[in-house]
């Protein structure tokens, strides 16, 4: 680019100086590094090999410990539940062939096929699965996610947790060796979505336990089941991942390894991707301008939601409908997702997000038939509200405090929020107070905040995933909104509405109005994309709306 | 000289000890909690269980008394953002990338920058002391990950001569090791010059000159030993901080060192890792020094070194 | 007659009034040491340059923010990622300030390689020029042609002018660049003056007292330079809150000991000097010994370090904000600015090269202004 000239001109001198001092080490490597990244492109379509990165290392391979994405996506891939998700968030089967629900909802049984094994040989058996979440509420292992997935869905499994119980009250027994029975605390809907996610994947009594303290720390102190298994772990550094020839579906299985590297600046995989050492790349916002009009980028949407939370309980201002009312119509969203994220993210209109959930009977989408709560910007009518609340408040200036962390483009995002606030609403001053991510939970967990953005992806397939958010006293609450008629509702979708899908999809409909438009508590912001590079002859690879991100099951290299 | 060092290794040991008194209390002032975002998604209750099993609900005496028995015992525990991996083996199994990183910036900047000096010094006020001096100063106002990034794109992406990133062999760190040495070549460079040009004008060097020493014998033979002291002081917590490694350029080029690993668990509280980093970084910081006050007194005899009593 | 004669010659001669101290007095103008010192820093040319640069720096600094009518703050997102133009210097293609966004596009063919010269610029065709540099024959990557986009014109806003471009969200750049390196600057003066204060005096006590005091005071830097820079840091910043001042102190505190260990192994290589025993011998009080002999001769070492202080500080701030901790939006310095042009050095370089170029120059007139600053006060070197 002409202008980078300038620069280049200005460090010419030092480089060339230190290239010299280093050229003895070059030769050799241009030639492999040439050949490389030539040969890579025609070689790799026979081979079924992809090379990526992964933008951390991955912090636990134990399903019960697990926190992360970057954890449930390898566990994922390694392992194999009672289900598995397909393409549009299709449940196909997995450890079980299929299952039968007891009237009352709240017996399942699932079938296990006989053909699944574990690494070692050992069958996969229903008395895994059995351990395995034992092991996740036991309040000894210290599971965080056990709890938080199995709490208030598998019988008893909060008060073993609290340890009111002992674990051998939960309710999951081993029929026989194939045959699994998970009693429900309530009606379930969603439970077979509920089953794929890392949480519910069974694990070797045997293995584990012999172990102890060493598994799942290296790659070989792991029993796989799934499509694929790691046969390399330098930790901090990269990773393998091979087809496992034992697993039962491996006849589907096309991908014969995947090398993961962990790079964690984008410009830099953006670099590798351009000397073909990698073959997909994810984008940020700048480079996004850059590579416009390129045949390999690929937009993936995603249903996580992004909303302006605001806390009732520590503003005064905040607690005013009025102003949360004014604040949800003053920011112009459209200017932000366009080019400010300049990701593909598209603007939010509710809670629950676009392409996520459909109708049970009619397959509408769910924010087709809500519609947007709330229109992208209108400043006129943020101003009439805002000085309706200027007049009950009593006063003509009003500061609130928003947090900011440091994520990609945070500091972006909240000097814009900023001004586009103050701007619109007169009076209104934003005092920005940026801290590192901890921090920031530990102040939404403490509620000791005005504005924060947060976002929300899904852990299942139903909108309670996402409209248990705010129920009244909820753990992800945290900023005093409470109302009765919306708690009713969400209760009632467990509840008495439990079996009766159109009634419980109402419900939701009705309580996400409530929220957003009669009480104002949050406003929605954006729903995420990533605009990604990919080599054209990946083929195949499914982009999860819950669980690991992407399934490589089925994918192919042409 | 062997009592000397005997009684500054007992200092040394007192002074790890306060520091890590020092780092766990600071720790424990430090905001947020170590549980990250799944503390989101707890209750009240269940997050008592997980403080419970981090041993984070005892009173902080007893943490303290705990860490201190098992820090004598050679065991600093276990890390929480790794589940259940040991502390000892993430220190070791990532100082091995800085340290190599660090060792070959060190050696080639300040080799370098020496000469860079001592050039620019002999030609004092001249075109090539104009030049040195101008890399010099280029060299610490550019920020590194500015030249980092412009090293990795030319080099690495437009000329593909140098592989761009990640850790696989030693090609794989000539960038990185460029990138790291610009600062040591540039802070070494002047400092040699400003102390060669000071001693090349002392009496001394002047006899030596007058006696019918050649012009580079002088500068080899007199002028570097003299030059070299402060330039010690400087290498030494320089030397540090390379060896533990840089966040930017262990970033950037995908090097799984000790710098990213640091700041990595100070951004997510993993007490743990930042204890054993700080304490091992301590460690080293003090035996650099230890080193630095040996060498003194080899280079400029004038430095006598002496005990806590004469 | 002898009388008379004596009169007759009195009127030729004057008495002259005794005095002896007089006699002694030295007629040439008196020179202080810093008056020495400021005269040869005048014959040093790349200094006085580096000296009228940094004024004019600093003044810019001051008031270059006001120079144009826009302010650092105000957003228009459709004024985003504008490249620089200036006038007078817009037809000049070479310098980069004609306000157009260009792009060297590689492809099988010069028909596909204009396509996505379009696709680049949001298929703004009607201000989009093409320079093809190569036909290319089909063969991958072949033909290489340069698109240039005539941002401006294509914004309606010929008669516009952002000397620097605007950055991500539409604002100012030269407001913001301005307004930036007056709080860098800020922060690393104020940085390197705690430094300075606290370094020198730590240092030199500890050095030239020696014995026990120099072992537990060299103690004490060590725990204070072994517990890690970013802990300390991140809590004073927690603590405190990320401003200006915060981030000065907390710079400082973690800083000062460089100085304190420069200062004290050279003062240690000085006090055992003949220079200074013959002092000690003829009698002269340690604060003499410190402040005359001691001072003067570790001086040129400290104006270097403290020119390594301030680009330090500059950069450690703009590290803070590359981890999230730099200071509170939308106040920019020049290390926020680097960090966010960074971003866009392929895509948008003007956001990175004006504040990169502002903060190299900035660092090498301090440099050679301590140079020059150096041989003046080293009584050594002057001539």
């Amino acid at each position: 680019m002409k202008k980078s000239n300038w620069l280049l001109l200005v460090f010419g001198l030092v480089l060339t100086l230190f290239l010299a001092a280093c050229s003895g080490g070059d030769d050799s490597d241009s030639s492999s590094e040439g050949s490389d990244s030539e040969g890579n492109a025609e070689e790799s379509s026979a081979e079924q090999v992809l090379n990526l990165i992964e933008v951390d290392e991955i912090p636990s391979m134990d399903p019960s410990m697990a926190t992360d994405a970057i954890a449930f996506q390898w566990l994922g891939a390694t392992m194999e539940g009672l289900y598995r998700l397909g393409e549009n968030g299709e449940v196909k089967p997995g450890i079980a062939t299929d299952h039968e629900v007891s009237e009352d909802s709240l017996t399942w049984t699932f079938n296990l096929r006989e053909d699944a094994t574990w690494s070692n040989g050992d069958p996969v058996t229903a008395h895994d699965f059995v351990y395995s979440w034992r092991r996740a509420v036991d309040p000894d292992t210290g599971s965080s996610y056990g709890p938080y997935m199995m709490g208030g869905v598998i019988k008893n499994a909060t008060a073993i947790n609290q340890g009111e119980m002992d674990v051998e009250e939960l309710g999951v027994k081993a029929e026989d060796d194939y045959t699994l029975v998970v009693e429900l605390e309530n009606p379930t809907p969603y439970f077979e979505s509920l089953a794929t996610f890392g949480t519910y994947l069974p694990l070797n009594q045997a293995f584990v336990e012999e172990q102890g303290d060493q598994f799942a720390l290296e790659a070989d102190t792991i029993l796989y089941n799934g499509p694929f298994t790691m046969t390399e772990w330098n930790h901090n550094q990269n990773f393998v991942i091979e087809k496992n020839p034992d697993y039962w579906d491996a006849d589907s299985v096309d991908l014969e390894k995947i090398n993961l590297d962990i790079v964690k600046d984008t410009s830099t995989a953006v670099n590798m991707y351009e000397t073909g050492e990698i073959d997909r790349v994810g984008l940020s916002a700048e480079y996004v301008d850059q590579y416009a009009g390129d045949e390999r980028m690929r937009v993936i949407e995603e249903p996580t939601l992004f909303y302006l939370k605001m806390n009732q309980t520590r503003s005064e201002a905040l607690a005013n409908l009025n102003v949360r009312k004014a604040i949800q119509l003053a920011i112009d969203k459209q200017g932000y997702t366009d080019v400010i994220l300049n990701n593909g993210s598209v603007v939010a209109g509710g809670l629950v997000p676009a392409n996520f959930v459909n109708h049970p009977e009619t397959g509408e989408d769910f924010r087709e038939i809500n519609g947007d709560l709330v229109p992208v910007v209108d400043k006129e009518k943020a101003k009439e509200y805002w000085n309706k609340a200027l007049e009950e408040l009593g006063t003509d200036s009003v500061e609130i405090e928003m947090l900011g962390d440091d994520g990609e483009s945070a500091e972006k995002t909240a000097e814009y929020f900023q001004e586009q606030l103050q701007s619109t609403l007169p009076g209104l001053t934003i005092k920005i107070k940026s801290v590192p991510f901890q921090e920031r939970i530990r102040l939404n967990e403490e509620m000791d905040y005005d504005l924060q953005v947060s976002g929300w992806g899904p852990d299942y397939i139903d909108p309670l995933t996402f409209m248990n958010l705010f129920v009244t006293d909820g753990p992800n609450n945290n900023m005093g909104y409470s109302n009765e008629k919306y708690d009713e509702l969400i209760a009632s979708t467990s509840g008495e509405l439990a079996q009766d899908p159109a009634a419980r999809w109402d419900a939701f409909l009705e309580a996400e109005k409530i929220l957003i438009q009669e009480d104002a508590a949050i406003s929605p912001l954006y729903q995420r994309a990533r605009t990604q590079l990919w080599d054209q002859d990946i083929q195949g690879v499914i982009v999860n709306p819950a669980g690991p991100q992407y399934e490589y099951k089925w994918a192919h290299i042409e | 000289m062997a009592r000397y060092i005997l009684q500054r290794l007992g200092y040394m040991i007192i002074t790890l000890f306060i520091i890590a008194t020092v780092s766990f209390f600071l720790m424990k002032l430090m905001p947020g909690s170590p549980l990250g975002a799944a503390q989101e998604k707890l209750s009240e209750s269940q997050l008592e269980i997980v403080l419970d099993k981090y041993g984070l609900n005892d009173p902080i005496p007893v943490q303290y008394y705990t860490y201190m028995k098992n820090l004598v015992q050679g065991d600093l525990g276990v890390s929480f953002q790794f589940d259940n991996r040991e502390v000892t083996g993430i220190l070791l199994d990532r100082f091995g990338p800085s340290l190599q990183l660090g060792l070959q910036a060190l050696i080639l900047g300040s080799v370098i920058g020496i000469l860079f000096g001592l050039i620019a010094a002999v030609y004092h006020n001249g075109v090539i002391d104009f030049t040195s001096t101008i890399i010099a100063v280029l060299g610490t106002s550019i920020p590194s990950f500015v030249f980092a990034g412009l090293l990795q794109y030319y080099i690495g992406v437009k000329l593909e001569w140098l592989p761009v990133a990640t850790w696989d062999g030693f090609e794989y760190s000539i960038l990185p090791t460029i990138a790291l040495a610009i600062f040591p070549l540039a802070t070494s460079a002047r400092f040699m010059r400003t102390e060669m040009v000071e001693v090349l004008g002392s009496d001394f060097i002047t006899t030596a000159r007058a006696k019918g020493v050649g012009k580079f014998g002088v500068v080899f033979k007199h002028g570097l030993r003299n030059a070299l002291i402060p330039l010690i002081t400087i290498m030494g917590p320089m030397a540090v901080s390379l060896l533990t490694g840089t966040l930017v350029i262990e970033k950037i080029f995908g090097v799984p060192g000790i710098g990213d690993q640091f700041v990595n668990s100070i951004t997510q509280n993993d007490y743990p890792i930042i204890m054993g980093t700080t304490l091992f970084f301590a460690f080293f910081f003090i035996l650099v020094i230890l080193i630095i006050d040996i060498l003194y007194g080899i280079v400029d005899p004038r430095i006598r070194l002496t005990g806590g009593d004469k | 007659m002898a009388d008379d004669n004596k009169k007759n010659l009195d009127h030729l001669f004057v008495l002259t009034e005794d005095n002896q101290q007089s006699n002694e007095k030295i007629n040439r103008p008196v020179t202080t040491f810093l008056q020495d010192a400021f005269r040869s820093l005048r014959r040093n040319v790349a200094a006085m340059i580096s000296l009228v640069v940094l004024i004019i720096i600093i003044v810019m600094a001051a008031f270059g923010g006001q120079m144009n009518e826009y302010d650092s703050t105000t957003q228009n997102l459709s004024w985003a990622k504008m490249p620089p133009k200036v006038q007078g210097l817009e037809n000049i293609g070479w310098l980069g300030l004609d306000g157009t966004d260009s792009e060297t596009i590689e492809a099988s063919t010069v028909e596909a390689a204009k396509e996505r010269g379009l696709a680049r610029f949001k298929n703004d065709e009607e201000h989009i020029t093409f320079d093809v540099k190569s036909e290319g024959d089909g063969t991958e990557d072949s033909a290489k042609v340069v698109a240039t986009h005539d941002v401006y014109a294509s914004k309606d806003m010929e008669d516009t002018y952002f000397w620097f471009g605007t950055d991500g969200l539409g604002r100012d750049l030269w407001t913001r660049t301005w307004e930036g390196t007056r709080i860098s600057l800020f922060i690393a003066f104020l940085a390197a003056a705690i430094d300075l204060v606290i370094g020198v005096a730590y240092g030199g006590i500890s050095g030239y007292y020696g014995g026990r005091a120099d072992n537990v005071m060299q103690r004490i830097i060590e725990i204070i330079t072994g517990i890690p820079n970013l802990v300390v840091l991140i809590l004073m910043i927690i603590i405190m809150g990320s401003g200006i001042v915060s981030i000065s102190l907390a710079l400082a505190i973690t800083g000062w000991t460089g100085m304190a260990r420069i200062v004290r192994g050279e003062v240690l290589k000085l006090k055992n000097q003949e220079f200074v025993l013959a002092s000690r011998t003829l009698g002269a009080p340690n604060g003499r010994i410190i402040s005359r002999h001691l001072i003067p001769n570790v001086a040129s070492l400290i104006i270097i370090n403290t020119m390594f202080t301030i680009p330090s500080a500059i950069f450690f701030e703009a590290f803070l904000s590359f981890i999230g901790l730099g200071l509170q939006p939308p106040t920019a310095s020049l290390g926020t600015l680097i960090d966010d042009g960074f971003k866009s050095l392929t895509t948008y370089p003007h956001m990175l090269i004006f504040p990169a170029i502002l903060i190299s120059v900035i660092m090498i007139a301090f440099n050679l202004l301590g140079d020059g600053l150096r041989d003046a006060f080293d009584p050594k070197m002057r001539k």
